[in-house]
């Protein structure tokens, strides 16, 4: 009997005991893990701008695979020739299409950048464009990503930068007028660079459009006291004709 | 002053953005005359506050009392709050003087550059590469 109490209490000891260091442990961890996230990672929250800065290089031309590039090349001369007789052809944006990913990351109007739990959100002023970043999460295969403007971002911080890896845009939804295939994948690292310009270096994976990736780079500099304002694209009157060339809708719409 | 200011440095980031690529310039201005300017003296029929752009609808009475009607396209809401204008700024009534670059089709209407508003405040608009539309002193109608 009295031995019996005896290995009770001593197991009863020996299991309070586990659980404390197990406790401990988890706790020196998780410590040491916000410890190491708040010196890391980076305060990127706020309004910003883009900007120019020798740290940013100039975007080179897309490698695109032979064929492509002819046909790209075709489309911007005509482009090009369409603008020098005046009468344009309609970019996407006249129909009030906002231009998606990577497109919104280029501004020209201002951008907000949250950070929160789990998850970097992006909201682009002009055409209010929000694109969602969430982090620490395994990539979904990319047939399970229904296409759309913005796709599918997942992120994690490396120490000061954010990487980041979006799949799903739709094939329509076109950068510069570069066409992609539904495989592409756009990496993102997102860090501070010199004179306090936040850096963007995107690069486009391709195989079946690009002979390799294509990387560019956009800068931004902080608005400390903008908020952004609101944008809805409503009764243009820029529209794009049975051509598909821009004109302007003279009688004002009926409202 | 401040305002100047302000419009000057939209103006410069905007030309400078304008410099970058084609994937900038959102809406193209290339329907639109750079070589001259109309000066419109007119009713303002319609002020549309509106992105992607705003638009002024006016009637100008000319030498003989008959009336043309011009749409004058403005930049985004966005960009002109951002230098101070207001939707109030502007309404039905207004007798208000406009500087435009004119379509080019020969259809009444252009790019509205600069305004005189009814209380003769004078105001630019932040329009991007304004600078490339030449301004030329055609007679006021």
């Amino acid at each position: 009997m009295y031995e019996n109490r005896i290995d009770g209490q001593l197991l009863r000891t020996f299991g309070l005991l586990i659980i404390l260091i197990a406790c401990t442990a988890k706790f020196a961890q998780s410590a040491a893990r916000t410890q190491q996230s708040s010196v890391s990672t980076p305060d990127i929250t706020g309004s910003w701008e883009r900007a120019r800065d020798a740290s940013i290089p100039p975007q080179p031309q897309p490698p695109l695979k032979a064929s492509y590039l002819k046909e790209w090349q075709a489309q911007a001369q005509a482009a090009r020739e369409a603008s020098a007789k005046g009468q344009p052809i309609a970019e996407r944006v006249v129909m009030c299409l906002p231009e998606g990913m990577p497109g919104m990351m280029g501004g020209p109007f201002p951008m907000e950048i949250l950070q929160s739990k789990g998850q970097v959100t992006i909201i682009q002023e002009a055409y209010t464009q929000v694109r969602r970043i969430l982090l620490d999460r395994q990539q979904k295969p990319i047939d399970d990503v229904e296409p759309g403007f913005y796709g599918y971002s997942i992120g994690h911080w490396d120490g000061g930068t954010l990487i980041v890896d979006t799949i799903g845009i739709r094939e329509d939804v076109r950068y510069q007028n570069v066409p992609h295939s539904k495989d592409m994948h756009i990496k993102e690292r997102i860090s501070f660079g010199p004179n306090g310009v936040l850096r963007d270096e995107i690069t486009i994976e391709d195989p079946a459009v690009l002979e390799k990736p294509w990387t560019f780079t956009y800068g931004y500099r902080r608005m400390p006291d903008y908020q952004l304002l609101e944008y809805i694209c409503e009764d243009n009157r820029e529209y794009a004709d049975e051509k598909g060339l821009q004109k302007i809708r003279l009688d004002p719409p009926a409202r | 002053m401040i305002l100047a200011r302000q419009v000057r440095y939209v103006f410069f980031g905007l030309t400078m953005l304008g410099m970058t690529g084609p994937a900038l310039a959102h809406h193209s201005f290339a329907v639109y005359d750079h070589t001259r300017t109309l000066n419109l003296k007119g009713t303002v029929t319609r002020w549309q506050w509106s992105n992607p752009h705003a638009y002024l609808d006016i009637d100008v009475r000319d030498a003989d009392g008959a009336v043309k009607h011009y749409t004058l396209e403005g930049t985004s809401i966005n960009m002109l709050q951002r230098v101070g204008w207001r939707s109030n700024m502007i309404k039905a009534g207004d007798q208000v003087k406009a500087v435009a670059a004119p379509l080019l089709s020969g259809e009444p209407g252009g790019l509205l550059l600069e305004i005189t508003l009814s209380n003769g405040e004078k105001r630019e608009l932040p329009v991007p590469a304004a600078n490339t539309f030449k301004r030329t002193p055609e007679p006021e109608r």
